[in-house]
C-alpha cells in the first residue's frame, strides 16, 4: 500500500484536492441526512469515498459527486439500510441544483442510474471488496461510558463533553482520518480534544501511573494523539476558509 | 491482487471481461492436458474428445480416485505441485488471479437465491474450486448479500471457515471463487440416515463451534446456520459457508432485519420478533444441528410457520414466563393467550440417542435455552465435557490449522458404511450437490 501513502503526501492540507473532498463529503453527510440514513451508514459512505480516492492515483477521471452517490448506495447495502438509486439521484439533484426543477424520468435519468451502478462495481473492485469497516463510534461509546463513571457526576452533566466528542467524530469524516488511523485511536483523539475544549481533566490524571487513554488503547502514544488532533483542527481551518 | 485491481481500474477500457472469450477458447485446448497432469489420469492422456462430452465421465473417475488418494484432492502435496509448476510454466504465465480465464467451469452444482454454483478448476494452481456466479442486474447493482459475503470473508481466515480464493468481475457477472468442498452436512446426514456415529458428531460439533467462536470473536454473526451451509471435506473437515446473511455486529442499539434464519434453526426470541439478537442466535442453530446429527431428524421441524415452530419448542422446553425469561412480554409477537400450556417433555424423549452419548444432552440443553442470554457461548461450549474424549491439543491449534493435523483425529466409519460400503461409493458419485 505504498502508493497510498505517497498519494496522501501529495495532497497536503489546504490543497485543491483536500478542499474538493471536504465539499463532497459534506454533500455525502447532508444527502445522508435527507435520505434518512443512520450515522453508521453515513460514516461507511464517507470511509468508502475516502478509501476510493486514497487507492486511486490523483487526478483520476472520476467525478467525485458520482463517486459520492455510489458510496452512499454501497454503504446502504453494506450496513443493511437499503437506499433506492432514484432517491439518491433526486436528493443529489436537489443538493447540486437547488433552484432547478426535479429531474424528469427520461433517458438521462436512467443513464445516471446506470452510472451509479457501474461506479459501485468499480469501487468494489478498486477497494478489493473490503467495504466492511470498524468505525470509531462503538469505541467512543464505550470510552464515554467508562469515563462518565470515573468523573464527577455533576460536572459531567454540566459540561457537554460527550456531545462535543460525537460532533468532532462526525466532522472528522470531512478528511481522510478514517482511512489513516485505527478507529480506537480516532475515538481517543476526539475524546481528548473534547476534554481539552472544555478544560476538563480526567480525575487523578497527574498521579496515575499511565495516561487514561492507554487504558483504552495500549499502542497509542501522546504524539499519535496530537497528530490526529492536528488533522482534526485542519478540517476546521478548511471549513473556515471554504465557508 | 489489490494493486493489480487498481491498475485495471485506472484503465476503464481494459476490463478483464474483454479477455474472457479468448481465454475460454484457449482453455478448451489446454483443458485435458492440465487436468490430467494434476489428477494423474493417464487413461485420458491420448483422448482427443471435445471436453463437453467428457465432463461427466471424467468426474466419476475423479470421485473414485479420490477415495484412494485423498491427499491429491486436499492439494497438500508440494512435490507434485512443483512438478506441475515446472511442466506447465507457460500456462501459469499471464494467468493472474481475478480473471475469468484462470478458471474452468466443470459442472453446475446448485442454484441459490441469487447465484449459481459451479464446480471448477483453477488453471493457476490446479486446485478444485467452487465458482459462485452472481448475475449483476443493472438496476440494483451488486446484490448486497454478495457484497457482505465477500467483504466479511476477506477478513476471515480460519480452518473452519470456507476460504474465499478470488473474486472475478466481468461485465455482467460477479464470481466468488471458493475452495471446493466435497459435500455438506445435509447430504452427509442424508447418506447416513438414522443418526451419525457419536465420535463423528463430536468432531463435527467441535469444528462448528470452533468456527463460530472465531467469527463471534470477530464480531460477526452467521445468522443462517443450517446443515446445508456446513460444508464437509472427505477428511471430515467442517467449514461454515454462505455468509450472505452474515453481518458484522456493530452497535448493539442497532436493530437488525427480522427475517434471517431458516425456521427450523430459528431461536424462540427471533420467532417472537426480537431484533436485538447477538451471538446467541448462532448458538441456538448449532444446538439444533447437534441434536439433528445424533438423531438423524431435525429437532423442531415445523411445517406451517412461526406459531407451530414455537409450539414445538415450548413442547420440549416448557412455556417460558416473565420469571424464566425477563423481558419476554415486551417482545413484539408475544401473545400469551395463544400459547397452550403443557408439561414439557424432556429433550431425551424426542432424541433417544442423546442419552447414549456422554455429555450430549447437557450440551444440547445449554445451547437450547429459550432465554437468549442463558445460552452457552461458543468458546465455553468448546470446553464442555462432551468433547472430553478429544485430545487436549485441539484447544491449542492456531486459527488456520485443521483438527485433522493432530495425530489420531479422524472420522470413524458410519454404521451404514460398514454394512454397505459399495453403496456409499455409488451414492457419492451420483449425488449432484458438491461444492
Amino acid at each position: 500500500m505504498e502508493p497510498n501513502q505517497a498519494a496522501s503526501d501529495q495532497t497536503g492540507p489546504g490543497s485543491a484536492e483536500t478542499r474538493s473532498h471536504f465539499k463532497v463529503t459534506r454533500f455525502i453527510m447532508e444527502a445522508g441526512v435527507k435520505l434518512g440514513l443512520h450515522s453508521i451508514p453515513v460514516a461507511t459512505a464517507c470511509t468508502i469515498y475516502h478509501s476510493f480516492f486514497t487507492a486511486t492515483v490523483a487526478p483520476g477521471p472520476y467525478d467525485p459527486y458520482l463517486v459520492a452517490m455510489a458510496a452512499l448506495y454501497l454503504a446502504g447495502k453494506v450496513e443493511e439500510q437499503h437506499l433506492r438509486t432514484r432517491d439518491i439521484i433526486n436528493v443529489s439533484h436537489r443538493y447540486l441544483h437547488p433552484k432547478s426543477d426535479p429531474l424528469e424520468l427520461d433517458s438521462h435519468f436512467w443513464e445516471l442510474r446506470d452510472s451509479i451502478v457501474q461506479c459501485e462495481l468499480l469501487m468494489l473492485r478498486v477497494l478489493g471488496f473490503r467495504v466492511s469497516f470498524r468505525h470509531p463510534h462503538k469505541y467512543l461509546l464505550h470510552y464515554l461510558l467508562s469515563l462518565r463513571r470515573w468523573m464527577n457526576r455533576h460536572s459531567w452533566e454540566r459540561i457537554p463533553v460527550s456531545a462535543a466528542a460525537w460532533a468532532l467524530l462526525r466532522d472528522s469524516y470531512h478528511g481522510g482520518l478514517c482511512v489513516r488511523y485505527p478507529p480506537q485511536h480516532v475515538a481517543v483523539a476526539v475524546l481528548d480534544l473534547a476534554l481539552h475544549c472544555y478544560g476538563v481533566e480526567v480525575p487523578v490524571h497527574a498521579q496515575a501511573q499511565k495516561p487514561w487513554w492507554q487504558v483504552f488503547s495500549e499502542d497509542l502514544s501522546k504524539a499519535q494523539i496530537d497528530q490526529i488532533v492536528l488533522d482534526l483542527i485542519q478540517i476546521y481551518t478548511l471549513d473556515a476558509e471554504i465557508s | 491482487m489489490g494493486e493489480a485491481l487498481c491498475v485495471n481500474a485506472l484503465k476503464p477500457g481494459s476490463c478483464c471481461c474483454c479477455s474472457e472469450r479468448k481465454g475460454s477458447q484457449r482453455s478448451q485446448s489446454t483443458q485435458s492436458v492440465e487436468v490430467e497432469s494434476v489428477m494423474e489420469l493417464p487413461d485420458l492422456r491420448r483422448v482427443p474428445h471435445p471436453m463437453d462430452s467428457l465432463q461427466s465421465q471424467w468426474f466419476q473417475t475423479l470421485q473414485l480416485q479420490k477415495s484412494g488418494r485423498k491427499r491429491l484432492r486436499s492439494n497438500s502435496d508440494p512435490s507434485q505441485e512443483m512438478d506441475f509448476v515446472k511442466r506447465f510454466q507457460w500456462q501459469r504465465q499471464g494467468l493472474p488471479f481475478g480473471t475469468a480465464s484462470s478458471y474452468l467451469n466443470l459442472e453446475k452444482l446448485c442454484e441459490g437465491s441469487y447465484s449459481t454454483v459451479y464446480k471448477g478448476i483453477s488453471r493457476i494452481n490446479g486446485h478444485l474450486v467452487a465458482l459462485k456466479v452472481i448475475s449483476l442486474e443493472t438496476e440494483e447493482g451488486v446484490p448486497f448479500t454478495a457484497i457482505r459475503e465477500a467483504s466479511l470473508l476477506k477478513s476471515l481466515k480460519h480452518a473452519n471457515i470456507v476460504l474465499l480464493h478470488d473474486i472475478i468481475q466481468t461485465k455482467d457477472t460477479l464470481t466468488l471463487v471458493f475452495e471446493y468442498m466435497h459435500t455438506d452436512l445435509a447430504q452427509y446426514m442424508a447418506q447416513h440416515p438414522g443418526g451419525l456415529h457419536g465420535h463423528n458428531v463430536m468432531l463435527f460439533m467441535f469444528q462448528l463451534l470452533r468456527g463460530l467462536a472465531y467469527i463471534h470473536q470477530h464480531h460477526i454473526l452467521h445468522r443462517d446456520l443450517k446443515p446445508q451451509n456446513l460444508l464437509i471435506s472427505c477428511l471430515g473437515e467442517l467449514k461454515l459457508a454462505d455468509f450472505g446473511l452474515a453481518r458484522a455486529k456493530s452497535i448493539p442499539s442497532q436493530t437488525y432485519s427480522s427475517e434471517v434464519v431458516t425456521l427450523w434453526y430459528r431461536p424462540p426470541d427471533v420467532l417472537l420478533g426480537a431484533t436485538d439478537y447477538s451471538s446467541d442466535l448462532d448458538i441456538w442453530g448449532a444446538g439444533c444441528i447437534l441434536v439433528e446429527m445424533l438423531q438423524g431428524q431435525p429437532v423442531f421441524p415445523a411445517v406451517t410457520g412461526t406459531l407451530e415452530q414455537l409450539e414445538k419448542i415450548w413442547a420440549v422446553l416448557g412455556v417460558p414466563t416473565e420469571d424464566t425469561w425477563p423481558g419476554l412480554s415486551k417482545l413484539p409477537n408475544y401473545k400469551p393467550e395463544r400459547v397452550v400450556s403443557s408439561r414439557p417433555q424432556r429433550l431425551r424423549m424426542i432424541c433417544a440417542r442423546l442419552g447414549r452419548v456422554p455429555g450430549a444432552e447437557d450440551l444440547a440443553l445449554k445451547m437450547l435455552k429459550a432465554f437468549p442470554r442463558e445460552r452457552v457461548s461458543a468458546q465455553d461450549a468448546l470446553v464442555h465435557n462432551f468433547f472430553s474424549a478429544l485430545p487436549s491439543r485441539l484447544h491449542q491449534l492456531c486459527d488456520a490449522q485443521s483438527l485433522f493435523t493432530v495425530p489420531g483425529v479422524r472420522l470413524q466409519p458410519e454404521i451404514c458404511d460398514l454394512f454397505a460400503p459399495y453403496q456409499k461409493g455409488h451414492r457419492q458419485a451420483s449425488s449432484s450437490k458438491f461444492w
